[in-house]
């Protein structure tokens, strides 16, 4: 199909959408008068019922917590897809170790770099960590906290280069970190059960208002979430960087196909 | 004044596909993709907006305080992580299809042949398909 031909048909059901998408824009509430009743709901009744100050925690990890189980595993089966794509034509074996491509040269960093990546990943994880662990109570929580965890492990490779990022992170921990926390998740759902509530029904002591460990339940909930979205990121990483380290497949000319 | 943020989300919802159903490779492609979702992104946050509200955490602010919709804004969170996790999966695609078809145009992509002459083949209608493009 050419271009001219496939704008020529984006411009005819955009022509046939558009009134049914004016009609639904010209249905919105006005912007900024009000929200909705559910989310005003949730304001005024979850700080008392579940002492947790970060509305957002609260639906993710207790209101819709089930809604955040699908979303887990959603993310588990993309990374595992992404991992299972790169990883089938090059092998189980050889990713325990820093591959390098033969003929490419080893740039050494500048002093500066290193040490400004030996500052900076370390206050990065601890950032990291404490995003993770205030989920209840200030904005953050485990996707959050995970991902700026994941970008810490990142400035091991920019400081240190690639063979001693892959020293650093094994490939098998990170499989454990990202399977181990959709797991936690899980179980979460599950465990209560256990003793007769229902499907993730928050049965640890709720805490204190306004304090580091309230929402019971939720804390789990969320370091589950953060240990997975840590490994499951870091995975991502470490497998398109060692996919720019394959070697060319033209020279092999009776590769497997992936 | 009141539609601005949904005029936006339109705008970005629909220069996004003009750039998915015009476009000449699959990175552009992966990247106009990731422009209509930021679109969900402005309609959702819009939608939960309120004027005067404060963010739906109650630390500083006693409870009670008008806030605007946390629902919105979880629903957004799940939008970026899956959105984040989707590039990647769709990335890796593009990489196979590279070194499947030895080209990124969306229009040069061919159906993967069945393994008809089992696995080892592949090199081989590679090189063929390369040779329809061509011609």
């Amino acid at each position: 199909m050419s271009p001219r031909v496939r704008i020529a048909l984006l411009a005819l059901a955009a022509l046939v959408l558009l009134p049914g998408a004016a009609e639904v824009i010209a249905g919105l509430p006005p912007f900024g008068s009000t929200i909705a009743q559910y989310g005003e709901r949730i304001n005024a009744i979850t700080p008392e019922a579940r002492h947790v100050a970060n509305m957002v925690s609260a639906i993710n990890f207790d209101l819709r917590g089930l809604d955040t189980l699908g979303e887990e595993f959603m993310l588990l089966a993309a990374i595992t897809g992404t991992v299972v794509l790169l990883r089938g034509r090059r092998g189980e074996g050889n990713t325990g170790h820093a591959m390098r491509r033969p003929g490419r040269a080893v740039i050494p960093r500048s002093e500066a770099v290193i040490l400004a990546c030996r500052i900076a990943g370390p206050l990065t994880a601890l950032f990291g960590l404490y995003v993770v662990l205030h989920a209840t109570v200030t904005p953050g929580g485990g996707f959050q906290g995970g991902v700026i965890l994941a970008s810490g492990t990142l400035l091991i490779y920019l400081g240190e280069g690639y063979a001693g990022w892959r020293q650093a992170i094994h490939s098998h921990w990170l499989d454990a970190l990202e399977g181990g926390g959709a797991l936690l998740f899980a179980l979460c759902g599950l465990v209560p059960m256990l003793t007769g509530a229902a499907f993730m029904q928050n049965i640890l002591p709720l805490g204190i208002f306004r304090d580091l460990f309230s929402g019971g339940l939720m804390l789990v909930e969320n370091l589950g979430v953060a240990l997975a979205v840590t490994g499951g990121f870091t995975q991502l990483f470490l497998e398109f960087m060692e996919e720019t380290r394959a070697a060319d497949e033209a020279e092999e000319p009776g590769e497997e196909s992936a | 004044m009141s539609v601005l943020p949904y005029a936006v989300a339109a705008w970005l919802f629909g220069i996004g596909l003009y750039g998915i159903a015009t476009s000449r490779n699959f990175i552009h492609l992966v990247g106009c993709l990731g422009v209509c979702q930021s679109a969900t992104y402005v309609l959702l946050l819009g939608l939960g907006y309120r004027w005067g509200g404060i963010a739906p955490i109650f630390y500083d602010h006693p409870p009670g305080t008008p806030a605007v919709d946390p629902v919105m804004q979880a629903l957004v969170l799940t939008d970026i992580v899956v959105g984040a996790t989707l590039t990647a999966l769709l990335l890796v695609l593009t990489i196979q299809a590279h070194k499947r078809g030895g080209s990124l145009d969306p229009e040069k992509l061919r159906p993967m042949r069945a393994g008809g002459t089992s696995g080892r083949g592949q090199g081989a209608s590679r090189v063929s398909d390369r040779e329809q493009s061509t011609s």
